[in-house]
């Protein structure tokens, strides 16, 4: 028994002392797959262009309840469907809880607070760089895109938090600066910026094809010095980039928004997206379905329609008959039989161009053919529609592959004639100039004398469904009686911008004193 | 008293003998404990339940006791045979009670331990051990789940977490699980829920939402081998379906909406499906959708334990097969699973305890697309199942809304019939326990290795179809998980008796390691095409590989990765003359998953048994028992934080070329610790009326500190966890259990349990509100009020005429800009200024029950035992977001309940609005109209039992027989409009039905 016993103790006292000596060191494990910040190695400075690349995935990203929120007011175009914010919206009732308004809100500020957080990052790059220059013109680029998301964002809502970094803490007591403070201080960030971005057309980088340029800074300070009435900056800069000679419109202007404009000469900012060139798998892509046709007989078997969300307006597809346009017309508006039979039974339209059909020039059939009504939309938008045999095969989704312009050649053009109609000076290009190389493009014949009213009218022409280009210009020159169509009634001021989101007035008590001033 | 049977040493003396036997199934009972009453006599049956006991002559009463069975006390009255026949008695306070690395005498507990056994458990028919627990244990909610396989939501007194689970930790033989969806019902010898701090707190850092501790059957030593048969066939029922809108009805509906799209909608019915005969003004199509794809469907258990033992060992070997089939039609839905368990122990010396036990789960889940449930309540009812019409439409020419005008296909045939969702899962718990005994009944030492290996593959398919416009492309996805948790425990104990005081001290450590490994990878458009028919060549390589759904990290899941913890506790309970007890335990808890890496949780209880004072004389009452505890508990469920700024991977493309970048995030999540609960906890347990009347009653104050909570970031979308949280959680617990017999042949029991609970949100961190759910139907947790409650407006009524309208207090522009008309809901302006907005928004219900409770009653007679539970649960809301989604979709079909009683002019609702008005935002505003009582009664288990033992049959012995009937859930009673009022999280949207099961049950025991 002796030896037994002695074993029992030997086994204990092992077991015991194992477990002395047991495993607390695995508490000091790090968490699987995180990359902290302050592990990362800043003198590996090939790594800082991810940031810059990571910054255009941001920009990339548009959701899409944003751009809808940007566009929506004009007479160019209306919502349909059961978007409850959007409908409000567009005939000027404007809610504070609406979801879509503290969604557009967070979306296009979370994309400037990350737009900091990887600026500061390249600026701990930047003193490991062999060409800190590298660094500066990347951080330019980034603040640029900054610019662009603050200056969609006081369009929409006005006063603003103008944030400085990164960090959220200090907005508890940042001042709302007003919008004219916003737009001075984007076109003071581009003036910043200008001289250490690339000076080529966009399309001509060669790390970031389509990239943001010195051109591309430049079209954002016109445009926030257009907000401004500053027409003289406006002519400025809207000038350099015309005497650049990197530009020059696109040739064709239905296929300008369709696979065959991407990355064009005309294309200043524009969102790529891509499936890769690939029938399946990985695709990046805005939800294009939200504009297009609900009823959809594609020439291409199989390609899907949309949800019918977005109609040019009757009074649109008027003007621009009026106007006898073609190709913008015909690029603008996506026809549904029924949509041709509603312009026709008003008498002054009851016969139309031959060409207005609806069967685009591609082939694919838009709306109902059997005589039932359209469920949703009758007219839905050529802008943002890609036609079914230009889709990759094997990609079924409407709209796969599209780029989405955001700043173009021709806005560029038109903003220079609008500020020198308004007694800016231009030794580049004068006003008759500028608008007719668009009207020629457009297939439209030449005109002098240039006015403001030519300006506008040739801006709606050529921008409906773009960016709300139309509403924000009716709404600078004081002429919102047009905004009174199919009565609506637009209030001066009080419809100007959309009330702070519910959420952020929680937040931010600023804002709501700021709204109540 | 010791000194009378010392005196009585010299007198004469008789010999009684006999033989015990177990009342339940008439075999012997070995070692049961026999002693002369007022003397320490005794002795013990042997292996056949035999004793033999001398007798001085004044020595007349025996008392039998022995675990689990009722003492008994016989007067010999001068026979010399006798035969004692004890009852099991799963109140006796003798009962030996799990708890955290040991046992107690139940007597002598100072804390909330519920225990149920397995014959309790079995009278579910279920794959889910949990399941049978539900009206049964007072505080712990148990909220059922319809689909083959899956597991009940339980909770335990209440919710204290916003961002964990609220599961409760299971201890599986020692190991740490959070489902034990893979153990087999049978195979269960008892399940306790540690209730309160005091219970729980041995298990530190998990144990924040309760403890269930599981031990599964062991054989027993000296047993001579026996082979138990257990098994049930039976069907389940849907039941409680909801009856949606007919043809006629929703014709009459769409009408009434004025709306020309969807006048449109039911004009291609007509063009397509031609009139009805009985009513031309209905299409020729009535199809009920719950009635083309429910179907009544069969569940089947049948498991075999072999189970025994001799003089040093015992075993209990088993296996068991589960089959329960899905009740949707003409898609693969069923849950099978074999088990395979084995458990031994063997004295291997008078010192040394060695043992073993391994459970193998494999399990097959077939699941049904959810968005089954959702497209039948919306399919419109003018639709049939299949459209010859529909010709491009393959392999089969199923209808499709879409040809009629409307926004989706709508026939939910699409996802039956072209989806197929496997769930492989195997799961093997296995441990293996060496107990050295240093110093005989004082002081041992236990090493224990728990080891859990589990595997999940999961295989989605999706089969390529046409819907008659566009094609669908075929796909596989497939998912594996692998994960491996390890715990080794090693426990010493200590007891020891001086005179009245007994201690007993137990001192642990534990070192636990899980780990979790994932991959992931999709492919699409295979050849050849999946179908139901060439299940063979379903692989990826068939398809080209999506490089964008290939992949070994999924930040979505919280369990992948490494997770490691060391644990040091230990425990003291102390008891002196079975009147005052006190009790403490301690844990310090380390793990790698927060920035603060130790925790301690501690706990005390004391109790006081009155009914032992010698000042106690209340005849009717046996035992009385005052407890109050104490405890702190851990909760470290809530997403691992990374604590610093990131960098997170992005893509995109640029020029058509993908490409790789980084973005720094810097909205880190920062949880120094996990969530604390602080529970204070007091109790009576009672027995009256010679124990017939048991009372157990409980009041508890749960505080969740530190809980990790969302802080809402100015102007990004980004949110930020911190532990800022305080949540209470409180509630009174109440038991009553009666038995008697009546005669020998006649026995009945009744019982009932009732919780009530208060669950408050105390702190968010200075935040008012913290906004949960969506946007447009808000819940809301507010200071004060029940965590994540509905919150919108409040219905009053229905407007019925304009007068109403205008004289409302509403002014003349809202109700201008809202177009309000009769038939709108009229919202009440809680802030009288004259518009309902965000500001006239209230609490409208809270998720949570406020009262849960449950009663049964049980008779014997003879060979025949019926027995019945009743359960139910109320203060508690629904939101019924079917109905919610005519907000984002308005042509669907509607309930046939709304559709009948919408409003119609002047006087005929004043509950919903007009069909017209039912498409409106201002109606769809979040309401009471979506908030809707929760509260159900349910019979929840009748069972009739009926034994042949110790029979005879052609001369041989027969073996015991036992053969059942059992109606699970046969009727609940509800006024919720919708089929099935047990929605875990309170959001009624694609639920799946849980159906009423009538089962068949044999029971051989040989």
């Amino acid at each position: 028994m002796k030896p037994i016993k002695f074993l029992k103790y030997i086994m204990s006292l092992t077991l015991a002392s194992l477990i002395v000596v047991s495993c607390d060191d695995s508490l000091n494990e790090p968490l699987e797959n995180e990359v902290v910040l302050d592990g990362v190695d800043y003198t590996k400075t090939e790594d800082m262009f991810r940031l810059l690349t990571g910054a255009y995935a941001k920009l990339y990203e548009l959701q899409w309840e944003t751009y809808p929120l940007i566009s929506v007011r004009g007479d160019d175009v209306d919502p349909n469907g059961d978007q409850e914010p959007l409908l409000a919206t567009d005939v000027y009732r404007y809610d504070r809880s609406f979801w879509m308004y503290n969604s557009a809100w967070l979306n296009l500020y979370s994309d400037i607070i990350d737009y900091h957080a990887n600026m500061e990052q390249i600026a701990l790059y930047k003193e490991y760089a062999p060409n800190p220059a590298e660094a500066d013109q990347y951080m330019a680029e980034i603040r640029v895109m900054r610019a662009f998301s603050l200056f969609q964002l006081s369009r929409l809502w006005g006063g603003l938090l103008i944030p400085t970094s990164s960090s959220t803490d200090e907005l508890y007591t940042t001042e709302v600066s007003s919008r004219e403070e916003v737009m001075q201080h984007i076109s003071a960030e581009m003036d910043a910026s200008i001289p250490l971005l690339p000076n080529v057309h966009p399309n001509q980088r060669t790390d970031i094809p389509g990239g943001i340029t010195r051109y591309t800074a430049l079209a954002v300070k016109a445009l926030a010095n257009l907000e401004l009435k500053n027409y003289q900056e406006v002519a400025n800069a809207t000038g350099q980039i015309i005497e650049s000679g990197a530009f020059t419109l696109y040739p064709d202007f239905y296929e300008l928004f369709k696979i065959p404009g991407k990355l064009s000469s005309e294309n200043i900012l524009e969102l790529q997206y891509s499936d890769l060139g690939q029938g399946s798998g990985q695709n990046f892509s805005y939800l294009y379905e939200f504009f297009g046709p609900n009823d959809y007989a594609p020439a291409v078997a199989g390609a899907g329609g949309g949800w019918g969300f977005w109609e040019p307006t009757e009074k649109y597809i008027k003007f621009m008959l009026d106007r006898g346009e073609t190709v913008r017309l015909e690029t603008s508006v996506l026809f549904t039989e029924e949509g041709i039979a509603k312009i026709k039974s008003d008498p002054a339209y009851a016969t139309l161009p031959a060409w207005v059909s609806n069967e685009t020039r591609d082939g694919d059939i838009i709306g109902k053919t059997d005589g039932s009504p359209n469920p949703r939309s009758i007219f839905s938008s050529g802008k943002h529609y890609l036609p079914s045999n230009q889709l990759t095969p094997g990609r079924t989704v409407y709209g796969t592959n599209k780029n989405f312009i955001c700043i173009r050649y021709a806005e560029i053009l038109l903003m220079h004639a609008e500020a020198l109609t308004q007694g800016a000076t231009s030794s580049v290009m004068s006003a008759d100039a500028a608008l007719n190389e668009v009207r020629d493009r457009a297939g439209l014949g030449d005109i002098s004398g240039v006015t403001l009213e030519d300006v506008l009218n040739e801006k709606y022409a050529e921008f409906a469904m773009e960016w709300g280009i139309r509403f924000y210009d009716l709404v600078r020159h004081n002429r919102t009686e047009e905004l009174d169509y199919d009565g609506r009634n637009y209030v001066e001021e009080e419809d100007k911008y959309l009330p702070y989101p519910l959420g952020q007035l929680d937040l931010l008590p600023q804002l709501a004193e700021y709204e109540q001033n | 008293m010791l000194a009378l049977a010392v005196l009585s040493g010299a007198r004469a003396q008789t010999t009684v003998s006999g033989k015990v036997t177990s009342a339940d199934d008439g075999q012997p009972l070995p070692g049961v404990n026999i002693l002369v009453e007022n003397t320490t006599k005794g002795t013990v049956t042997d292996i056949d339940g035999n004793y033999s006991l001398s007798l001085n002559e004044d020595e007349n009463v025996i008392i039998f006791s022995f675990i689990g069975f009722a003492t008994q006390s016989v007067n010999v009255n001068g026979r010399s045979v006798i035969d004692v026949s004890m009852e099991s008695d799963i109140t006796s306070l003798n009962e030996i009670v799990i708890v955290g690395y040991g046992t107690q005498e139940e007597k002598d507990l100072t804390s909330a331990i519920a225990t149920v056994k397995a014959e309790e458990i079995q009278k579910t028919p279920t794959s889910q051990a949990m399941q049978a627990l539900q009206g049964k244990v007072a505080g712990v909610q148990i909220v059922s789940r319809g689909e083959p396989g899956e597991g009940p939501k339980v909770r335990v007194r209440g919710v204290g977490s916003l961002q964990g689970n609220s599961d409760p930790l299971y201890v599986v033989d020692g190991m740490f699980f959070d489902n034990i969806d893979f153990l087999n019902t049978a195979d269960i010898a008892s399940i306790s829920v540690l209730k309160d701090a005091s219970a729980a707190a041995i298990y530190g850092v998990r144990a924040a939402n309760g403890v269930v501790l599981i031990e599964t059957k062991s054989g027993s030593y000296d047993q001579a081998p026996q082979i138990v048969y257990d098994g049930y066939y039976g069907v389940q029922v849907p039941q409680n379906v909801i009856k949606m809108a007919n043809s006629e009805q929703f014709s009459q509906y769409v009408r009434e909406t004025g709306s020309s799209a969807d006048i449109a909608f039911l004009n291609a019915a007509f063009q397509r499906y031609g009139r009805s005969r009985v009513n031309p003004n209905v299409p020729d199509v009535n199809t009920d959708w719950y009635d083309e794809v429910l179907q009544t469907a069969p569940i089947q258990n049948h498991s075999i334990t072999i189970s025994g033992g001799g003089e040093n060992s015992r075993y209990a070997v088993g296996a068991s097969y589960f089959d329960q089939e899905g009740l949707l039609k003409h898609t693969r839905n069923d849950y099978e699973r074999f088990n395979f368990r084995s458990k031994v122990d063997f004295d291997a010396t008078n010192w040394l305890n060695v043992g073993g036990n391994v459970n193998i789960s494999n399990a097959t889940r077939y699941v049904a697309d959810n968005a089954v449930w959702f497209k039948t309540y919306f399919a419109v009812p003018i639709l049939p199942v299949y459209d010859d019409q529909n010709t491009d439409a393959e392999p089969f020419s199923l209808s499709n809304a879409k040809i009629l005008g409307y926004r989706n296909s709508q026939n939910p045939f699409y996802d039956l019939l072209y989806n197929d969702d496997r769930f492989k899962v195997t799961k093997i718990l296995a441990n293996f326990y060496a107990d050295f005994e240093i110093i005989p009944n004082k002081l041992s030492f236990k090493t224990s290795y728990n080891y859990n290996f589990g595997s999940v593959n999961q295989r989605t398919v999706d089969f390529a179809y046409h819907d008659g416009l566009s094609p669908v492309l075929s796909g596989i996805k497939k998912q594996n998980t692998t994960s491996l948790d390890e715990i080794w425990d090693n426990i010493l104990t200590f007891n020891e008796n001086i005179g009245a005081h007994s201690f007993s001290i137990m001192g642990g450590y534990s070192y636990r390691s899980e780990t979790a490994d994932l991959l992931f990878a999709k492919g699409t458009e295979l050849n050849p095409s999946p179908n139901p028919d060439n299940e063979e060549y379903w692989y990826i390589d068939n398809g080209a590989i999506d490089v964008g759904e290939v992949g070994d990290f999924d930040d979505e899941n919280n369990d992948l990765g490494k997770f490691y913890g060391t644990s040091y506790f230990g425990r003291i309970s102390y008891n002196y003359d079975d009147r005052y007890l006190i009790y403490g335990t301690f844990r310090r808890d380390g793990t790698n998953k927060f920035q603060e890496k130790w925790g301690n949780f501690p706990t005390v209880g004391v109790g006081w048994v009155l009914s032992e004072e010698s000042f106690f004389d209340v005849k009717p009452v046996n035992f009385l028992k005052l407890r109050a505890s104490w405890g702190k508990l851990g909760n470290d469920s809530s997403p691992a934080a990374v604590g610093k700024p990131t960098l997170v991977g992005t893509e995109t493309a640029i020029d058509g070329i993908l490409v790789l970048g980084n973005e720094a995030d810097v909205f880190y999540d920062l949880l120094e610790k996990w969530e604390t609960t602080e529970e204070t906890n007091i109790g009576i347990t009672a027995r009256f009326l010679e124990d017939r009347l048991s009372l157990e009653a409980d009041y508890y104050i749960r505080d969740t500190e530190d809980a990790a909570l969302p802080i809402v970031l100015p102007l990004v979308r980004d949110q930020i966890r911190r532990n800022r949280g305080v949540i209470r959680n409180s509630g009174l617990e109440l038991a009553l259990n009666w038995s008697d017999n009546i005669s020998e042949d006649l026995s009945y029991s009744i019982g009932g349990n009732l919780a009530t609970l208060k669950n408050e949100v105390r702190d968010l961190g200075g935040q008012p509100y913290l906004n949960a759910g969506q946007q447009e139907f808000r819940q809301r947790s507010i200071i004060g009020e029940p965590i994540e409650a509905f919150f919108g407006y409040e219905v009053e009524g229905v407007f019925q005429n304009e007068g109403q309208i205008s004289s409302s207090g509403l002014t003349q522009e809202f109700i201008d800009a809202n177009n309000i008309i009769p038939g709108d809901f009229r919202f009440k302006d809680q802030n009288n200024d004259g518009v309902i907005d965000d500001l006239d928004r209230v609490v409208l219900g809270s998720y949570l029950p406020k009262l849960t409770y449950g009663f049964n009653i049980g008779v014997n007679y003879k060979n025949i035992e019926l027995t019945a539970n009743f359960q139910g649960q109320t203060g508690h809301s629904i939101l019924n977001r079917k109905r919610g989604e005519m907000l984002f979709t308005t042509d669907t079909n509607i309930d046939a309940d709304l559709a009948d009683n919408l409003w119609r002019g002047e006087g005929t609702s004043n509950e919903y609005p007009s069909a017209a008005g039912l498409r409106k935002a201002y109606n769809l505003s979040m309401s009471d109209y979506f908030v809707e009582d929760g509260s159900y009664f349910r019979i929840q288990n009748v069972r009739l039992a009926y034994s042949l033992i110790n029979r005879e049959l052609f001369g041989a012995p027969m073996p015991d027989v036992r053969i059942t009937l059992t109606a699970e859930r046969p009727l609940t009673v509800f006024d919720y409009n919708g089929f099935n009022p047990e929605v875990a999280d309170g959001i009624d949207r694609q639920t799946y039905p849980i159906p009423g099961i009538y089962t068949i049950g044999l029971n051989i025991k040989l």
